[in-house]
């Protein structure tokens, strides 16, 4: 399986770390891009790109890594997290 | 394409009615030249969206996809509104007119406003889908630009709201994007109407806020929608004033909310007052995609419905788009009533779509720094969209961009001439030249430029342009005129 996230800073991803991300996913057709949120756990090892799932990291300004991660789903968050409107959705990942 | 036709025709010579649906509008703009029709099959992956973004660029025609990828049955009608020509033709005049002349048919139509006329049906309820079975991914939704956060279903629509209080009905224009089956993330900016109206009269008591998302109505409807205009303000009736005919409204199945009759596609729900997903980032009107923080709003859709073969509607968004035309000429004619209201002495507004809705021109028939002061205080009110703002004499014609950069250059001066305004909390987070930090405050500033020549001058030694139209007496400029062709030239 293949996905995409957007992160806030470049440097919020880092080997080894758990962290909550909106995770997109790149499989073709209608529900590509259909989006979720987990708690899931990155790698660059070449372990964890051989046997993880891909996910692609994209910047603030949607300008993509062309670097690859490995990625574990560790524990499924559901599709929407609780917030009030307006609220910034990178706090409120950090925080879940 | 089975057309070619960027320069356009002219087959329209005089006013016509405005077209009363979207199909109508795209037979018009067939007989003028102003629409191609791709049939080739064309994925809605990023390379419809590629095919837009150039045409965009181009100054090319409105387009309609009729073969997208997954979606037999589909189309879409893109860029309705992204040039003069197209403007023009929405408010059914000659599609070569001049854009002052579209300003003031606009201005005309905008002070005659017609109450539009509640009917039953909705060309929309061919196919309706409810609650369980809804899923947003069946509607041709294109992924338009690679980086997006996601599908921009939302670009060229109509969203409606409602005040709890006073009743009003809001039509405006927001994006909204699918985050997945039964939700759209969406980001009115938050000072806008809908995005006032949410914070203030629905958050508060925790009460979802009933919403309606259009696509494919008229175009007179749609350009109402982003119209800039007072709290308050019926946009139907706008609608009906800028068609010169009222418009039909149908109510919505879910709520009372209602929307133009004619649309081909209404997606019902509420914006959750608990409940956030990821929203953005998206290329946007000013020409860049500028990360505005993440910080949307969510829509749960419970019902969708529309026409057999439902022909959306899009905005391919960036530089030059849609948003930027009909800004230019809603905003302009909406700045100018703002002047009007706050004593300037203003003769016209000028937005120019090169300027990407951060450009503003205000022609006075009397400057100086305190009537420039004056403007830029007007202007950074409850959303400062305008970054620069020139001041000019009104013997500039504003919509003469040579003229204007002409007396900017040569009429402001550099020290006493520039006013700078911070503003905090109503900048907007899309000025690319905002930091991150300053759009998640939404801080930031305008520039009130004064290019007029101080009042207190006596005009005996006030310069003089040296152009022909100033510099030459009445009789002569009309000899030359007259013999122009005889001098061989």
């Amino acid at each position: 399986m293949e996905y995409l996230a957007h992160v806030r800073h470049m440097n919020d991803m880092q080997e080894g770390k758990t962290l909550v991300l909106t995770i997109r996913d790149l499989n073709p057709g209608k529900h590509k891009y259909t989006a979720r949120v987990a708690r899931v756990q990155v790698s660059r090892t070449p372990e964890a790109l051989a046997h993880w799932d891909k996910l692609w990291i994209l910047s603030v300004v949607g300008l993509k890594d062309p670097q690859p991660w490995g990625m574990k789903i560790v524990e499924e968050l559901g599709v929407t997290v609780p917030g009030k409107p307006y609220s910034d959705i990178y706090e409120v990942l950090a925080k879940l | 394409m089975s057309t070619q036709v960027f320069e356009g025709k002219t087959a329209v010579s005089k006013a016509t009615e405005a077209a009363k649906d979207q199909r109508s509008f795209v037979e018009t703009l067939q007989r003028t030249g102003d629409v191609v029709f791709v049939d080739k099959e064309v994925h809605w992956d990023l390379e419809l969206g590629a095919i837009s973004r150039r045409l965009t660029e181009m100054d090319g025609p409105a387009v309609v996809f009729r073969n997208i990828t997954d979606y037999p049955g589909q189309s879409i009608f893109v860029n309705p509104i992204s040039t003069w020509r197209r403007a023009a033709v929405t408010l059914g005049l000659p599609p070569h007119v001049r854009i002052p002349e579209i300003y003031a048919e606009y201005i005309r139509r905008d002070a005659n406003p017609i109450p539009p006329v509640l009917v039953k049906d909705a060309a929309c309820r061919d196919v309706i889908v409810r609650v369980k079975d809804v899923d947003v991914c069946n509607l041709a939704t294109p992924m338009i630009h690679d980086g997006d956060g996601g599908r921009y279903l939302g670009t060229w629509c109509i969203v409606v709201s409602k005040d709890p209080d006073t009743g009003w009905v809001n039509w405006g224009t927001y994006r909204f994007m699918i985050h997945n089956t039964q939700y759209l993330a969406g980001w009115p900016f938050p000072p806008s109407h809908c995005g006032k109206m949410l914070q203030e009269k629905y958050v508060p008591q925790n009460k979802p806020m009933p919403i309606a998302i259009v696509m494919g109505a008229d175009q007179s409807s749609h350009l109402a929608a982003t119209s800039t205009t007072r709290i308050g303000r019926d946009e139907a009736s706008l609608a009906g004033g800028l068609a010169d005919r009222p418009i039909e409204i149908a109510r919505c199945l879910d709520s009372d909310l209602t929307f133009p009759a004619c649309a081909e596609v209404v997606l019902e729900g509420e914006i959750l007052p608990d409940q956030i997903a990821h929203e953005g980032p998206y290329g946007e009107y000013p020409g860049y995609r500028s990360g505005e923080m993440g910080a949307g709003i969510l829509m749960k859709v419970n019902t969708i419905c529309h026409r057999k073969d439902p022909m959306l509607s899009m905005d391919c968004t960036g530089f030059k788009d849609c948003s930027s035309v009909v800004t230019a000429l809603g905003g302009g004619v909406g700045i100018q009533r703002v002047l009007e209201r706050a004593g300037v002495p203003v003769t016209g507004v000028y937005v120019p779509s090169e300027g990407a809705v951060h450009l503003c021109i205000v022609g006075v028939s009397k400057g100086g720094r305190e009537v420039t002061e004056k403007v830029l205080h007007a202007l950074t009110g409850r959303r400062t969209y305008m970054t620069k703002i020139l001041v000019v004499d009104d013997d500039v014609d504003i919509f003469n961009l040579s003229e204007v950069i002409h007396a900017w250059a040569t009429r402001c001066h550099s020290e006493r001439g520039i006013i700078i305004k911070h503003v905090e909390g109503s900048a907007q987070a899309l000025t690319p030249c905002y930091s991150q930090e300053e759009r998640a405050r939404r801080a930031g500033a305008s520039a009130a430029f004064d290019v007029t020549f101080p009042p207190e001058w006596d005009r005996w030694e006030t310069p003089v342009r040296a152009t022909f139209d100033k510099m030459f007496p009445e009789d002569v400029k009309k000899k030359v005129l007259d013999n122009w062709k005889s001098y061989g030239l």
